[in-house]
This record gives C-alpha cells, sequence and structure tokens, in this order.
C-alpha cells in the first residue's frame, strides 16, 4: 500500500511535538484520510497499553537489559582476580599519592636545589656562577676576569688566592674586572692561582658562588 | 431520502473522528467530550440542511472547521466556569471502561506473542521512550526500518487482536 506522506506525523502528533500549523494542517488531513485516521487510532492504542502495561510485557526485555548491565560490570571484574583487583588498587593509590606530592613540588621547583661546597665545612644552597676567563693556564698575567653574569641589582666578590690564601679581593656590579697595576706586578710566573666569584643581592645576602678555578702563568709579563 | 441517508453516513463517518479530536483537546477523562461531539453534529446538519455546505470544501474539512470553533469556544467557556467551580470528577461509562480493559489485555498478549525485533522496537521506542534515531542506532539499523517495524508490528498486533 503507497504510504501516507503524514504517515509520519502520527506519532508526534500523538506524543503532541508538532507546531500549532502542523497540527492543524494533520488535523484537517485525518478528518479527510480514513486511513491514516484508523492507523493513529491504532497507534494510540498501542502506545496507552505499552505505557500502561509495559513493565509487565517487557519484562523480559528489561531483565535483559539489566543483565547485560550485570554482564558488562561482571566482565569488568572478571578481568582480574580479587588478589589482582586489590594489588592494582594498591598500586593505583600509591600511584596517586606519588604523583600528588611530586607535582606540586615540580611546578614550585622546576630545578633540583643546587648545593655548592665552599670547603670541607662550609655548603651553601644557591645557583653556580659561571667563570669565563682565566679558566686555563695563561701565558702572561691577566689583566682582566670574566665570569657569567647573573642579573641586574647584584654586586659580584672575586677574590684571588694563592697557596689558599687571599691575595687580593675586590667588588664589582659588572661580571668583568680589570686587575689594579700594583697587583698585577705582585703576581708572578711559574705560580698557581685560583679565583673565585661570589654574587650578593643588594641586602647583602650570598645568592650565588662559582666553583673555585685555577690558572698558570706560565711566562712573566 | 437522498439527505437523510447522506446525513447517516456523515454520522457514522465522523463521529470517531471528532471524538478522536475533541478528546485530545479536552482530556480523554473529561465527560464532556461527548456533549460536545453531539453538539458539533448537530449543528453540523443543521448547517448542511440549511445549505451553508455548499461543497467549496470537502466535507471533512467543513467538520474540522465547525469542530475547531466549537473547541476555542468550550475552552473559552470552560477558563471563565473554572474561576468560580472546581474541576468535575471523570466517570467513563462503566461498560465502555469494561470493554476498553478487555481490548487492552488482549493487546498486551499479543505484543507479547510478537518478534523479538518487533518487541524490541516497541520496547524502546514507546516504553523506553528512546527516539527514533536513538532506536535505531541501538538496534543499528535505519530510522526508515524503525518506522517500518512499528508499522508491520502494528498490522500483525491488529490481526492477532481479531483472532
Amino acid at each position: 500500500m503507497k504510504k501516507c506522506k503524514f504517515d509520519d506525523l502520527i506519532d508526534s502528533y500523538l506524543l503532541n511535538k508538532l507546531e500549532r500549523e502542523e497540527r492543524e494542517n494533520f488535523e484537517e488531513h485525518y478528518f479527510n484520510c480514513q486511513r491514516c485516521f484508523e492507523k493513529m487510532v491504532g497507534r494510540e492504542e498501542l502506545m496507552n497499553v505499552v505505557k500502561n502495561k509495559g513493565q509487565m510485557i517487557f519484562a523480559d526485555e528489561e531483565r535483559q537489559e539489566e543483565k547485560k548491565e550485570v554482564l558488562f560490570i561482571e566482565k569488568i571484574l572478571s578481568f582480574l582476580t580479587p588478589r589482582q583487583w586489590a594489588y592494582a588498587a594498591v598500586s593505583v593509590a600509591l600511584v596517586l599519592i606519588v604523583l600528588l606530592n611530586v607535582v606540586p613540588l615540580l611546578k614550585k621547583t622546576p630545578q633540583p636545589p643546587f648545593f655548592l661546597d665552599l670547603d670541607k665545612e662550609e655548603r651553601i644552597r644557591g645557583e653556580s656562577i659561571s667563570l669565563i676567563s682565566p679558566v686555563i693556564d695563561i701565558k702572561t698575567v691577566p689583566s682582566q676576569f670574566m665570569w657569567a653574569p647573573l642579573g641586574n641589582d647584584v654586586e659580584y666578590k672575586i677574590s684571588i688566592y694563592f697557596n689558599h690564601q687571599p691575595f687580593w679581593t675586590n667588588t664589582t656590579k659588572e661580571n668583568t674586572i680589570s686587575l689594579p697595576e700594583d697587583v698585577k706586578n705582585r703576581m708572578e710566573a711559574s705560580r698557581k692561582y685560583s679565583w673565585q666569584v661570589k654574587a650578593f643581592s643588594p641586602q647583602g645576602i650570598l645568592l650565588a658562588v662559582s666553583p673555585k678555578v685555577q690558572f698558570k702563568i706560565t711566562s712573566c709579563k | 431520502m437522498k439527505e437523510k441517508l447522506d446525513l447517516d453516513e456523515i454520522i457514522v463517518k465522523y463521529r470517531p473522528i471528532l471524538s478522536f479530536r475533541i478528546r485530545k483537546y479536552l482530556g480523554h477523562q473529561n465527560p464532556d467530550w461527548e456533549d460536545v461531539v453531539n453538539e458539533i453534529i448537530t449543528n453540523v446538519i443543521e448547517k448542511i440542511k440549511k445549505r451553508e455546505f455548499r461543497g467549496e470544501s470537502s466535507i471533512g474539512t467543513f467538520i474540522y472547521t465547525i469542530s475547531s470553533r466549537r473547541i476555542v469556544d468550550y475552552i473559552r467557556q470552560k477558563s471563565k466556569t473554572l474561576k468560580h467551580f472546581p474541576e468535575p470528577k471523570t466517570f467513563p461509562a462503566p461498560e465502555q471502561e469494561f470493554e476498553n480493559k478487555e481490548r487492552a489485555e488482549k493487546l498486551a498478549e499479543a505484543i507479547k506473542k510478537l518478534k523479538p525485533k518487533y518487541r524490541k522496537v516497541l520496547h524502546l521506542y514507546y516504553y523506553k521512550g528512546l527516539s527514533r534515531n536513538e532506536v535505531a542506532e541501538k538496534l543499528g539499523i535505519s530510522t526508515r526500518r524503525v518506522s517500518e517495524r512499528v508499522d508491520y508490528a502494528q498490522k500483525l498486533l491488529r490481526k492477532l487482536i481479531k483472532k
């Protein structure tokens, strides 16, 4: 039998889902189309019976759906034995504890704390200063010492040592310093010297320390 | 005689259609629907007798238009009445109620006898209230096929309850 173009509106009409104009068009239609009217009456009866007696009619389907849900849960549960589930739960809990403790730390301090041993007794926490020159043996007495800058408002204290004893010390806000002539004159060839730079904040707090680097003057000035 | 025969035919044919529409608007449990339907039929007959129906539209559309006016009047009148009186209690005719109940039982039994593929569609579409698209997706069929299965299930049920 040829399908009527209003066929698909029957359910929507019965469920009050049609807009006013569409609804009135459909109503006028079923006053003129016996087939649609009969189909609609049958459909309404069917809907009412399903609505009122559905629990009894579809008891099997409902049971099957419940069974499917239970089977799904059972399938997940049977994936591991109870003992394995317990281990898994404990492992997950441990991983969570570790993550919860480590992640904030990682966020707050992206780099691990830096420790620098000043000598056998003294150790400080802070950044390191890279010394640029001199860092190896040099032919003549160096006239300039240079290191990597740390930032603004930093005061550097440079110390030159001979035989582990302070030989000369000075401060500057630059990352370089020239040796005064009298100091240069005091420095001798074939001797080993070492130097170190410490950085301080404007409040005098030690921020960073460079390693002590040794250099040797191979010939005289 | 010809006019009388036509009027009888009209009444027989359009009373159920009118009743359906009026009950939908007034509410299925509203006892007024029968009076409203009778009023409309009387009105239709009068108009036909007075030759107010000139055949410019179909008789179906003519009755539909009269019923629309009556529905509007009823709702207007009812909203005035309700200001002073409570809603009348419903009282479906006992024999009608029994007949409907028996038919519903038969239909429920017939649905239980349907093949699972039809039952599944009815279960999801009418009982669970899923949309046609959702039913189609759940059963892995097209929406057109969902409508076809509902239609076919209805045909089968009609046959089953006639037995």
